[in-house]
């Protein structure tokens, strides 16, 4: 069954911003609000600058549910944390509950259309009705509900940024860590499924 | 690239990211940092900030049932890469952009800039030209586009009568389609000059130059996609991770299997934070670091001498040169990398076979940029990587089509396909355009003119004010076109206002009015039009990506607010300008552009027959067979082509039934021959270990057969696989196939045609046809020129920069002397750099500053910087500083600063401390214009067109400084001093 | 088109996924998700244009469709096995 997931390959992310656009181009999220973001860490410093994308990362066991006042949040049976707007107070409980600092807020005084708390939805709407302009207009796109997958995701310019069912992307991000032999240290992959080698041929079918 | 971005100013240990995900994000990526970064800032826009949410929903889309939402598949405009998009267009609204996972060059892939371009078809809000404008008593005033016709056909044909053809310059685009660009080349020669030209100019002219007068054409050799079969990819003035990020795609897959990816870089880059190894250089240094690797490659025995004896001439006087000027010692001085790391690198390059050098503007832009790029060719050469794949010269194009508008495209030099400016060709392209040679020679000011190559964009102001008896044409400039192009990415901006003051008529042609309009606003109260253009998602036509694949885009939408399209303001004016049917080759009964319906029912050329047009003329560099039915079949059967090879394993278009089975994905030029012929494209060029008819091919004979008595053709057994000449040949003509005994081979039709004509102007194609049925190559089969005697510097010569940080390097290294006249104009050098060391710039401006891309911008910004997805990003331009220069000025991070150049210029700009760049050096993006020293400029803008995030260019303070083949604009090195504001 | 009304079997994987622990994820509440309405995004017909199809109501056929469109972020698939 499918539970949705995040992934991102700091060994490709390459801080381009694409996934922060492409999530602003689907969800037309205003200026200020940024449902995702790219976060470099010791950003020039030779041998150790690493990026990475984030945004909400629709924890299993996600504390910003857990603390909200008015219990606006709910899980999908796909594994999408949303949140109804209509019940939503915008006190901000869930941002200082939450560790990626997902939850948006709009700046003051523009309490318009999506005035209370925003964050990423999995590009799967909310409580309204599927792919309205209702939904559209508090939530953003309903991308799941078209057969599709995060906009962010889907045009990563390096495809670090995998997005969808958790058992699919962790098989193709597999693929890859086998084939270049790095990167699966950040998953704990190393002791699971032993190192990778360099080089390692593609799967079957390949060819060069 | 934020300015609130965390940098922990010191190194980690472990290089890798060797923790778990969370670990990490919750060390570095504290709460308040995430909140600030959330755009709380509002600054620039204020506008912005109260976007629209929605456009139209997905219920009145389906309730409006499904014929009216339409697919279009359209090209992003934002770079070379070439990435495909999907957009959907719901009753002429463009709702959506879908990722096109079957494309081989992206694969769904986008930078921000690519993810971001449905922002194009949004009218609420748009920063976009919305209808002609006039500078009327310093105001902006809205006209009719038929009165601005009106007064600019006027005003220009005044102009012409009183000083000739040659007092107008047209600034054309790279981002003009193919066929606008060609169309533009053409209606600049209609008009009667040679003073055209566009973005390659200060992008890689000094690319194009140097490289094809090394070994035949001045183009990337393979694909991005062709780096996933390379063992080697040194990165030297290129940036792709900002610049071309999609490419990082193919070169982070290649990583992933084994190849070795280098660096070498002033500053330490995106793309150095994903390589193996990264080397630190000087900017300006460049011929040095080059010749440094080759003096470990001759002292080891690495160059690959069999392919050097085969392939390539004079190598043998270069390898004298290195060994004896390139030593460790001389070139450490010079560059700053000591011995050992220079023969890691070289060793690198050495024992990963075969690699490419991949470079952009940090080598071109530069005052010996020519000889720059081709110490990065003889590089290549000496290794063996040319004309293979998996290795080569991995030339990065700048702009979406800066391609096809440098191969078809306005060029001063050059009439499309690069016939040269000389009688010859143009008695060939009058026949082809359908015009009477006569008629054109009568358009121009004297034949004389007609073969002189026009003034360069990178100098254009200066046409304007240079003395009347220094310039080599009879009038100075009075009026320009400025058709697409941004002036903040020419250097000198304090130069450019003055002259402007001096224009009497600045025509702007723009979907957005440009910094151009707000400093005309700034130099003068009248004198200026603003025509509003359409995007290129507006109109239909094909575009050259990079790798010289082309793809046709769909038209998506139609042209927004009162914008026309390019090719429509073309035809129209040149109605006004009595050159209108010269422009579709209507003569004798016959027209040769179809003339279609366009916006509002007028007239503008079809795109489709202007393809079928060039077709038919550009013989020399293979834009023959990529008929639009041939190109639209590759748009809708992505699918089918392979990634590491760009081939097509099989596969029939549904609508035409076009058999797609072994084309190479958008045909990359050459494709010879007619389209009926099939040539598949040239996916690599040079490449012997393939068949002609299957995109191979050989060095080019295009300098002669010897040279002082050394053989130029390629030795014995060198050759394209099947080529039944196996040995060196020149390039084929009438005669030579004659003498073969090949000339029975052509139709009667096509020896009709043929008669008396060479490969470049037989109409027919039928030489080329004959000449590749019997495996060769129409071009011929030589040597590439390690020594290109012609130019100035025929083996390349390491030059300090004209602004030098160090006057001993001056002494031992200078630059030329000065040059009375190139490209009608002249040229410092000499007196420039004397002068900057008797005047001390070097202690005075004691840093040496260089400038390049961000990944949200492109070009001059303008359109970039107007879409609030992208402006958000990044609302500040800035000045990247080492801790230590920071440090010393008592700088902090995040104030603004004042930096100035010896130009005189001061600009403000916010500092952003980082150990990206070395202590001796600052970076500052190029993408902004807005500010001038200090002084916002939106009072200068049309009301509603000012772009959201408005900066200081950094042109505005950049030295003078031009190579001497190609007017290349220096930016990338010269001399500032930074103090807080 | 509100959601329809799930299966216990759903349900039961759902709490099977715990592994016999106590369970980590929240639970879906019968009738609505925490309260709250919402529909599955199964339960809609595929868009009338694009390429993704599944049968309206079933969440398998969906969730093919939803494996298939990960394919795309799979640049080994489009290079190696396509
Ligand atoms: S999944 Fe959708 S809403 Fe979430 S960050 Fe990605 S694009 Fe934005
Ligand atoms: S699009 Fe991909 S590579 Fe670019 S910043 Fe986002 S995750 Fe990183
Ligand atoms: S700017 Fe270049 S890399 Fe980015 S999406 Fe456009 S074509 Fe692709």
């Amino acid at each position: 069954m499918a539970r949705m997931k995040f992934l991102c390959d700091a060994e490709r992310c390459i801080e381009c911003n694409g996934c922060v656009t492409a999530c602003k181009n689907e969800n037309e999220v205003p200026w200020g609000v940024n449902r995702r973001r790219v976060v470099t860490i010791n950003d020039g410093v030779v041998g150790a600058e690493k990026s990475i994308s984030v945004a909400c990362m629709h924890c299993s066991d996600a504390p910003c549910m857990a603390v909200c006042p008015v219990d606006c949040f709910y899980k999908t049976a796909d594994g999408v944390v949303l949140h109804d707007k209509d019940l939503c107070i915008g006190c901000g409980y869930c941002f200082y509950a939450c560790p990626f600092g997902a939850p948006q807020f709009p700046q003051a005084g523009a309490f318009g259309l999506r005035g209370k708390m925003d964050k990423c939805t999995f590009c799967a709407g909310g409580p309204e009705a599927d792919r309205t302009d209702a939904e559209f207009k508090k939530y953003g796109r309903n991308r799941l509900a078209e057969g599709k997958l995060p906009a962010c995701a889907e045009m990563c310019s390096t495809k670090a940024l995998l997005g969808g069912d958790g058992d699919v992307i962790a098989d193709i991000y597999r693929e890859r860590v086998l084939r270049r032999g790095k990167g699966s240290e950040v998953w704990g992959w190393g002791t699971a499924y032993g190192p990778g080698k360099a080089g390692a041929q593609p799967p079957a079918g390949g060819k060069s | 690239m934020l300015l609130t971005r965390k940098s922990s100013g010191q190194a980690v240990p472990q290089a890798r990211l060797a923790r778990g995900l969370a670990g990490v994000l919750a060390k570095t990526m504290d709460r308040r940092a995430f909140l600030k970064r959330s755009g709380v800032t509002l600054g620039a826009g204020a506008a912005a900030a109260q976007l629209p949410f929605a456009m139209i929903g997905e219920a009145q889309a389906q309730a409006a049932g499904a014929g009216k939402v339409e697919v279009k598949r359209t090209v992003c405009t934002h770079c070379s890469v070439g990435c495909a998009i999907d957009a959907v267009v719901e009753n002429g609204v463009w709702v959506r952009q879908e990722p096109v996972f079957d494309s081989p060059l992206n694969l769904g892939a986008h930078c921000a800039k690519g993810a971001s371009v449905r922002e194009h078809g949004i009218t609420h809000d748009s920063h976009r030209l919305k209808s002609p404008m006039k500078l009327e008593g310093g105001k902006w005033v809205k006209v009719t586009w038929d009165q601005a016709y009106e007064d600019i056909s006027k005003r220009l044909l005044a102009i012409k009568k009183e000083s000739g053809p040659d007092a107008l310059m047209i600034i054309g685009s790279s981002k003009h389609n193919n066929e606008q660009s060609y169309l533009l080349c053409k209606w600049a020669r209609l008009w009667g000059t040679n003073n055209t030209d566009h973005q390659a100019r200060i992008c890689h002219s000094t690319t194009v130059a140097g490289i094809a007068n090394t070994w035949g054409y001045g183009a990337m050799t393979n694909s991005y996609n062709d780096e996933q079969n390379s063992k080697c990819l040194l990165f030297f003035g290129s940036n792709a991770a900002e610049a071309h990020p999609v490419s990082m795609l193919h070169t982070l897959h290649a990583k992933e299997n084994g190849c070795k990816v280098i660096v070498a870089d002033p500053r330490y880059t995106r793309t150095a934070a994903k390589a193996d190894k990264y080397v630190r250089v000087r900017s300006g240094s460049d011929v040095a670091f080059l010749f440094g690797l080759l003096h470990h490659v001759f002292k080891n025995g690495w160059e690959d001498k069999k392919y050097i004896h085969d392939r390539v001439y004079g190598m043998d006087k270069v390898k004298e040169e290195v060994m004896a000027k390139y030593t460790p010692a001389a070139v450490q001085e010079v560059t700053g990398v000591p011995e050992q790391e220079m023969y890691e690198t070289a060793k690198m390059l050495a024992e990963n076979r075969p690699g490419f050098i991949i470079w952009a503007m940090g080598q071109t832009q530069h005052t010996n940029g020519n000889a720059i790029v081709r110490a990065s060719a003889v590089l290549m050469l000496a290794l063996g990587n040319v004309g293979r794949p998996g290795g080569g010269a991995n030339i990065y194009r700048g702009h979406d089509n800066v391609q096809g508008a440098t191969d078809i495209g306005p060029n001063p030099d050059s009439l499309p396909g690069y016939y040269g400016i000389a009688p010859g060709s143009f008695a060939h392209w009058a026949k082809v355009w359908n015009i009477d040679l006569d008629w054109l020679k009568k358009q121009y000011a004297s034949e004389a003119m007609m073969t002189k190559p026009g003034i360069t964009v990178s100098r254009w102001y200066d046409a304007i004010v240079e003395k009347n008896e220094n310039i080599d044409q009879d009038p100075n400039l009075r009026a320009v076109l400025f058709w697409g192009h941004a002036p903040n990415s020419q250097s000198r901006g304090l130069d450019m206002l003055e002259a402007m003051k001096k224009l009497e008529l600045m025509v702007v042609i723009d979907p957005y009015p440009s910094a151009t309009a707000a400093m005309m606003a700034m130099a003068k109260k009248e004198g200026c039009y603003l025509l509003p253009a359409a995007t290129q998602f507006e109109c239909a036509g094909s575009v050259t990506a990079s790798n010289r694949s082309i793809q046709w885009r769909e038209k998506v939408i139609e042209p927004l607010f009162e914008a026309r399209n390019d090719h429509m303001i073309m035809y129209q004016l040149a109605q006004k300008l009595g050159f209108a049917d010269q422009l579709v080759g209507k003569r004798d009964g016959k027209q040769n552009i179809e003339l279609v319906k366009g916006k509002g029912g007028m007239d503008e050329p079809s795109m489709e027959s202007t393809l079928r047009e060039v077709n038919r003329g550009v013989w020399t560099i293979g834009y023959t067979g990529q008929s639009p039915e041939r190109l639209k079949a590759h748009m809708r059967n992505m699918h089918v082509f392979d990634v590491k090879t760009l081939r097509a394993k099989g596969g029939k278009d549904k609508e035409t039934g076009y058999d797609l089975t072994g084309d190479y994905f958008g045909l990359p030029w050459p494709c010879f021959g007619t389209a009926e012929i099939k040539h598949p494209g040239s996916p690599n060029l040079y490449d012997t270990s393939r068949h002609v008819m299957d995109g191979g091919g050989n060095f080019r004979a295009n300098f002669g057969v010897e040279k002082d008595g050394v053989n130029l053709l390629a030795e014995d057994g060198s050759h394209s696989k099947g080529a039944e000449i196996t040995t060196g040949y020149p390039e084929f003509d009438h005669v030579l196939v004659k003498k073969l005994g090949w000339w029975d081979d052509l139709t009667e039709a096509e020896k009709a045609a043929a008669e008396g004509k060479n490969w470049k102007t037989d109409l027919s194609g039928g030489i080329q046809r004959v000449v590749m049925k019997h495996g060769c190559h129409p071009f011929g089969n030589a040597k590439a020129r390690a020594v290109v005697w012609n130019f100035p510097d025929g083996i390349p010569l390491h030059r300090e920069p004209l602004y030098s940080p160090k006057p001993e390097l001056v002494a031992k290294w200078p630059t030329h002397a000065d040059q009375k006249v190139r490209w009608r104009l002249p040229v410092l050098f000499k007196s420039v750099q004397d002068k900057a060391v008797a005047d001390k710039a070097h202690e005075k401006f004691p840093l040496i500053l260089t400038s390049g891309r961000l990944v949200e911008f492109e070009g001059g910004g303008e359109e970039t910087r107007s879409n609030p997805w992208l402006a958000e990003l990044m609302q500040d331009n800035f000045v990247e500083l080492n801790p230590k220069t920071a440090a010393d000025r008592g700088i902090r991070h995040g104030e603004f600063v004042w930096v100035s150049t010896p130009s005189g210029a001061k600009i403000k700009v916010k500092a952003l401390v980082t150990e990206r760049v070395g202590a001796d050096h600052v970076f500052i993006p190029f993408h902004f214009s807005g500010w001038w020293q200090g002084q916002d400029m939106l009072g200068y803008y049309p009301e509603g067109a000012a772009p959201i995030v408005r900066g200081e260019a950094v042109n505005t303070a950049t030295t003078y400084g031009y190579d001497i083949v190609t007017m290349m604009q220096e930016t990338k090195t010269t001399l500032c001093q930074v103090a807080k504001a | 088109m509100r959601r329809a009304a799930l299966g216990a079997a759903i349900l039961a994987a759902f709490f099977l996924s715990g592994c016999g622990e106590a369970p980590q994820v929240t639970v879906y509440k019968q009738g609505k998700y925490q309260g709250k309405p919402d529909t599955q995004p199964w339960s809609n017909a595929p868009l009338a244009y694009g390429d993704a199809t599944w049968n309206k109501g079933d969440r398998a056929s969906w969730e093919t469709q939803i494996n298939k469109r990960a394919m795309g972020q799979n640049e080994d698939n489009r290079i190696y096995r396509q």
